[in-house]
Parts: structure tokens; sequence; C-alpha cells
């Protein structure tokens, strides 16, 4: 199973986008908007590597993001940005704990 | 709004606590150690960045959490009518309690909002704000070790100051602002809110820096009042704004 199926087999990924830090789009799964999201989530996730260096905090794990109507998980690897939108937002808690499980289990 | 943002830079974990308007222009900041307000205004601009992007596709978001390998990033969206869109930061290492964070940053956030939009502007930096803004928060666990700036740690100026902390006669705690007596504490208050209807939400800060200037060594009292508005008044441009803004402030107590 590739990480993306990983992350959008989890209980409450409503779908997952596979990307890289310059915004390339690799995948995605139960969406289409796949390229937008990849886009937007890779000039976020090289904006928070920035500001981790700036202030001291070392590189990204995970960018998380929670509003009313839907949350959002961003998982940074080695080589690539997964997007995991989580419906119901209140999901996002036990998301979390399931890709940080599984990220364990990755590395 | 300083005592705002020092609440949270109490708990522990929090490295420093600061307040980003929409276009990553810093309005207010805590920090410890190397955390200082030249660091926190670098953020500003790849903040801004970020924020507006993630906005394309979720413009309704409320917070946000960067997990680093060495600490915490946690942000707020503070929506408020005076500044516009703003973001409340948290700079947090791994001792970071994040439930207590969770709570304590919503908290914050709404009373930043009152504080900007002027309605709490009184309350939190009036006479009697340092305790009734710390009091409305819930009691977080403090920092029990100074970090290596140290002298932001913690309540030092409360616990050498008692009795101007309890008595009301400390108008902030950060501003190293003392009034002579209640009168005097509520003008200051007056004065940040007239002159925040002109000049937006720096006015407390631009009032801290004139009481300042105008009682250099004593504590501000209503017979500096007159010295202090014409201070103040130089900040506003509009003629008409200005003469306002006197009469205001003479109607509220001004000499």
């Amino acid at each position: 199973m590739t990480d993306l199926e990983t992350v959008a087999n989890i209980a409450g990924v409503s779908a997952a986008v596979l990307g890289d830090l310059e915004g390339t789009f690799l995948g995605a799964l139960r969406t289409s908007d796949g390229e937008t999201i990849a886009a937007e989530m890779g000039f976020v996730g090289s904006s928070f590597l920035e500001i981790g260096a700036l202030l001291g905090l070392g590189t990204l794990g995970t960018f998380s993001l929670s509003g009313p109507a839907r949350s959002c998980l961003l998982v940074v690897r080695p080589q690539s940005l997964i997007t995991a939108l989580v419906s119901p937002p209140q999901s996002l808690g036990p998301v979390e704990r399931a890709i940080d499980t599984a990220f364990q289990e990755w590395t | 709004m300083d005592t705002i943002l020092q609440g949270l830079l109490d708990m522990a974990g929090v490295n420093a606590a600061v307040l980003f308007d929409g276009s990553g222009r810093l309005l207010a900041h805590r920090g410890k150690s190397v955390y200082d307000r030249a660091l926190c205004e670098q953020v500003g601009g790849p903040l801004a960045r970020a924020i507006d992007s993630l906005q394309l596709q979720h413009e309704d978001w409320e917070s946000a959490t960067a997990q680093f390998a060495d600490g915490t990033l946690l942000l707020r969206r503070v929506d408020t009518i005076s500044a516009g869109p703003c973001v409340l930061a948290l700079v947090a290492d791994s001792t970071l309690n994040p439930a207590f964070a969770t709570v304590a940053i919503r908290v914050s956030s709404n009373k930043l909002k009152r504080a900007l939009d002027g309605g709490a502007a009184s309350s939190s930096v009036g006479s009697t704000g340092q305790a009734s803004a710390l009091g409305s928060l819930p009691s977080y666990p403090a920092a029990t070790a100074a970090g290596p700036g140290g002298s932001q740690v913690g309540h030092p100026a409360a616990a050498s100051r008692p009795g101007l902390a309890s008595s009301g006669l400390s108008w902030s705690r950060t501003g190293g602002v003392t009034t002579a007596d209640q009168p005097s504490a509520n003008y200051l208050t007056a004065c940040a809110r007239e002159l925040a209807r002109h000049v937006g939400p720096m006015s407390k800060i631009f009032v801290e820096e004139a009481v300042r200037r105008v009682c250099p060594d004593l504590p501000f009292s209503l017979a500096a009042s007159r010295a202090l508005a014409d201070e103040l008044a130089g900040r506003i441009d509009d003629e008409d704004d200005r003469q306002a803004f006197l009469v205001a402030l003479k109607n509220s107590g001004g000499k």
C-alpha cells in the first residue's frame, strides 16, 4: 500500500493528495481538485519550513488547519507532502494520531 | 494587549506570543530569550503569505498548528473590526501542554479581539486591567524556570510591585506606566480608547510612550492630562479629528 493509500484509508480522511514542496501534483484519491491542493500545500509547506528555520524550531513534521466546515492535515515526508482532507472537522485529532502512528511505522 | 500576551507567555513551554495583522505586520509581542521583536517581525512576511495561500481553499479557518522537530507553532485567527483579520501566534517548545494551550489561545484571541476593537480596551488596560485580564483566564501552569532571557518569565513585576498590582494603581505592567489614582488611570484608558478611533490598535502603545515623556519619573496624574492630550493629539493628522480628540478627552476628565 502506498503512503497516499495509507492516509486515505484512515477513518475521517475524506480525500488525500500527494505532492511535493515545489507544489508538484503527484497523485490524489477521492478528489478532483488535487492539482490545486498540491500547489497550495506545497507553498504552505515551504513557507512554514522557512518560518521554522527562522524560529529555530527545526524541520516541519505536520501542519494542521481546522475550521467549522472542514479540517486538513499536511504531512511532510522526505520526498513528498501528503495532504489529508478531514471530514467532519472534529475528526482531526484522531486522524492526526492515526497518521502519527503510521508515520512512526514509516520511519 | 501586552497583559494578554504575557498571560500566554507565562504558560509552561511557551517562548513567544505574537499578534500579527493580515499583512504580517507585528502588532504586539511578548517573547523570551531570542524571540525578540526583531526576530518575530521577520516571521510576519512568510506567515502572511502562507495564510493568504491557505485561505484560497480554507477561507473559514480558525486555528492551525505547525509541528516541528523542536517545537510547535500555534496559530489562531482573530477577526477584528479595527485591524481586520489578525493572527495570534504562539511559539512553543516540547514541554507545551497542547490541551491547555488550545484553551488559552482561544480565550486570549477573544480578549485580543475585544481589546483591538476598543470595547474591552478599557477592561484589559484600565486601572484594574492587570488583575481582571489575568483573572478571567484559566489558571495555566506557569513557567517554573526562567528562560535564557529571564526577564520576562513569570510575574516578576507583579512580585516586585504587589501594592500597585492589587490596588489598581498600575495602568500597565509591561509599559512601565503607573498612575497616581483611579481617575488618572481612567483617563489613560479614555486616551487609549479615543486615540484608537484615529490611529488604530497601536493607541495604547502611543499612550504609554507619551506618558513616559510627559511624566518621566512620576506616576501619571490628571495634573499632566493637558500635556498628555497635546502630546497624543500630535499623532492625529487631520485638524478636525485632532480637535474632536481633545474635546473628547476633556469630557473624560482631563484638564
